[in-house]
């Protein structure tokens, strides 16, 4: 196929090869490879610094050589397809996720986990300035309709206790985890921790038409909780809560 | 909000880092110099709340052109028109007359995709390659229906394969595709150390009246033989008698300081934007003055 192309681009082909991984691809006949070393280098420390900026932890809990091998097959193996610099941490989470079992061999269970946690920072912080619904009652009946959550939250789901991660606290076994982030009144990433019950309260409010009492009553009855009413007591007051803390923005109608 | 009559004079190239000491320091004599101001619309595309707010303050007192990073006008892969969509949509919701881009690339279509490398590549000069950048160009320009601004970039490398130098595919570029010239004087100088060429012979065969602005910038030096292109230091004489050259050739036109690394603090960086405004103020003075001598035969 490449022999259809016109020697331009053929040359550019090998270059571009060459930049994706130095140390197996040939050298271009009849190029200074001082000077090619010069691409060599900007195009790897470019993405490198990129990809480290955004995953402070993950880095060093791999460990320099492995996270600099981790990086280089990024670039070797890995097509980007945004040409948005911001986007480029998303790209390296979407090379993790797909990354061949060799390699993921060579990786601790919770990375992935770990790097999407480093990274959601990042996609919160540049949500577009999504505007308020019209429809909705700053100070409305809590209980008795549906609230509505800051346009930025997600809601997180891990195997692992991401948040704790560091170089000295690097998980033995799986710890499920429930995280809520979204992006404050003036613009602050925040990140609170939830538990498992919770966590399903607002799962539901966010995808069934449900009121907060009638969602806290199908989780009183899953759980088959003797006393429903001390589940909706206690499911109002965290509601009140995430409202104070501007995860609730409001209620609907 | 502006027009093109409004880029003039000396600018600046906006970092995020810089804005709020813009912010603090706005309507005050030391940036009396910042005439306009250049985003990578890269940077400032669905960048969050807080980058649109600071946006919105600064298209609101400046002028602002864009120059773009990664269209890729000479990559193997499709043009991505999408994304110049989204630039296309940028450009009118800010109001922004002036868009530039790159002579290189920075996509090999690997495994089918785009395949972004997020660095500027260099085209090899060869009579193909003019016609597939030029006709690029022209389908930007259609999408975007407004002519572009195409930069000089600086190189390392020179492709064994190129059959005319880096002037001539240029001015072929420009003209098959009916673009205007992005000058950055920097990259002139950088290129004429790296390859060996005159900087000022080299000006002079560039097609001035397609000058649309221009860059200066500082760069390091690997090796005497060879400079790279960091925006992380002061510029250098050589580059700033090249600016003067290039303005006594061609008349003033809009020229705005890019810095980018090692970025020192905004009144530091003003004392190269007043010495553009300094050499355009010197350059006119004279023009003016040699009119007065001949009206006065």
């Amino acid at each position: 196929m490449t022999t259809e192309l016109p020697g331009f681009q053929r040359y550019q082909l090998a270059f571009t090869a060459r930049l994706r991984d130095p140390h197996n691809q040939p050298s271009l006949a009849g190029v200074s490879g001082k000077r090619m070393a010069v691409y060599e280098e900007i195009v790897f420390n470019n993405l490198f610094e990129s990809v480290s900026a955004c995953f402070p932890v993950a880095s060093k809990v791999l460990g320099k050589r492995k996270w600099l091998k981790l990086n280089q097959a990024f670039i070797r193996d890995y097509s980007a397809s945004s040409p948005l610099f911001r986007k480029i941490p998303e790209q390296f989470l979407q090379f993790l996720n797909n990354t061949d079992p060799e390699l993921q061999a060579l990786l601790p269970p919770y990375l992935n986990s770990l790097c999407h946690y480093e990274w959601i920072e990042l996609f919160v912080a540049s949500s577009p300035d999504s505007a308020k619904p019209n429809d909705i009652e700053p100070e409305g009946d809590l209980g008795n309709s549906k609230p509505v959550f800051a346009p930025t939250m997600q809601l997180l789901n891990y195997d692992y206790a991401v948040h704790k991660i560091s170089p000295q606290h690097k998980p033995k076994q799986p710890e499920s985890t429930q995280l809520l982030v979204f992006l404050s009144a003036d613009d602050q990433v925040k990140f609170i921790q939830l538990n498992p019950v919770t966590y399903r309260l607002i799962s539901l409010l966010q995808n069934a038409p449900l009121t907060s009492i009638q969602a806290l009553t199908l989780v009183a009855k899953e759980l088959q909780h003797p006393q429903p009413e001390s589940i909706i007591e206690f499911g109002l007051s965290i509601l009140e809560d995430l409202q104070s803390q501007g995860v609730i923005i409001g209620t609907h109608y | 909000m502006a027009t093109i009559s409004q880029i003039q004079g000396s600018g600046l190239g906006l970092k995020r880092e810089l804005i709020p000491q813009i912010q603090s320091l706005y309507g005050q004599q030391p940036l009396a110099n910042i005439n306009f101001v250049e985003i990578a619309p890269e940077n400032w595309i669905s960048a969050g709340s807080k980058a649109t707010k600071q946006l919105d303050w600064i298209v609101e007192r400046y002028p602002v052109v864009c120059h773009g990073l990664c269209l890729s006008l000479g990559g193997l892969s499709p043009l991505n028109v999408a994304f110049l969509q989204q630039v296309k949509t940028f450009l009118h919701q800010y109001q922004i007359p002036i868009y530039t881009e790159h002579l290189s690339y920075c996509t090999d279509g690997f495994k089918g995709e785009q395949g972004y490398l997020y660095d500027l590549l260099p085209i090899p000069f060869t009579e193909e390659a003019v016609h597939y950048v030029a006709q690029r160009i022209r389908q930007t320009q259609d999408i975007l229906g407004q002519r572009i601004g195409v930069e000089n970039a600086s190189f390392y490398v020179a492709a064994p394969i190129s059959e005319m130098s880096e002037l001539e595919f240029i001015n072929a570029v420009i003209t098959e595709a009916d673009c205007l010239l992005h000058l950055d004087i920097n990259n002139i100088y950088v290129n004429s150390v790296n390859f060996g060429f005159d900087p000022h012979a080299f000006l002079h065969g560039i097609p001035g009246d397609r000058i649309i602005y221009s860059h200066m910038a500082g760069h390091y030096e690997q090796t005497p033989n060879l400079l790279v292109d960091t925006h992380g230091e002061n510029v250098i004489d050589p580059v700033w008698a090249l600016l003067e050259d290039a303005y006594q050739l061609f008349g003033t036109f809009p020229t705005l300081l890019e810095r980018d690394n090692n970025i020192p603090p905004l009144l530091e960086i003003m004392h190269e934007i007043n010495k553009i405004a300094a050499y355009q103020d010197k350059v006119e003075r004279r023009f003016i003055a040699s009119e007065q001598l001949a009206a006065m035969d």
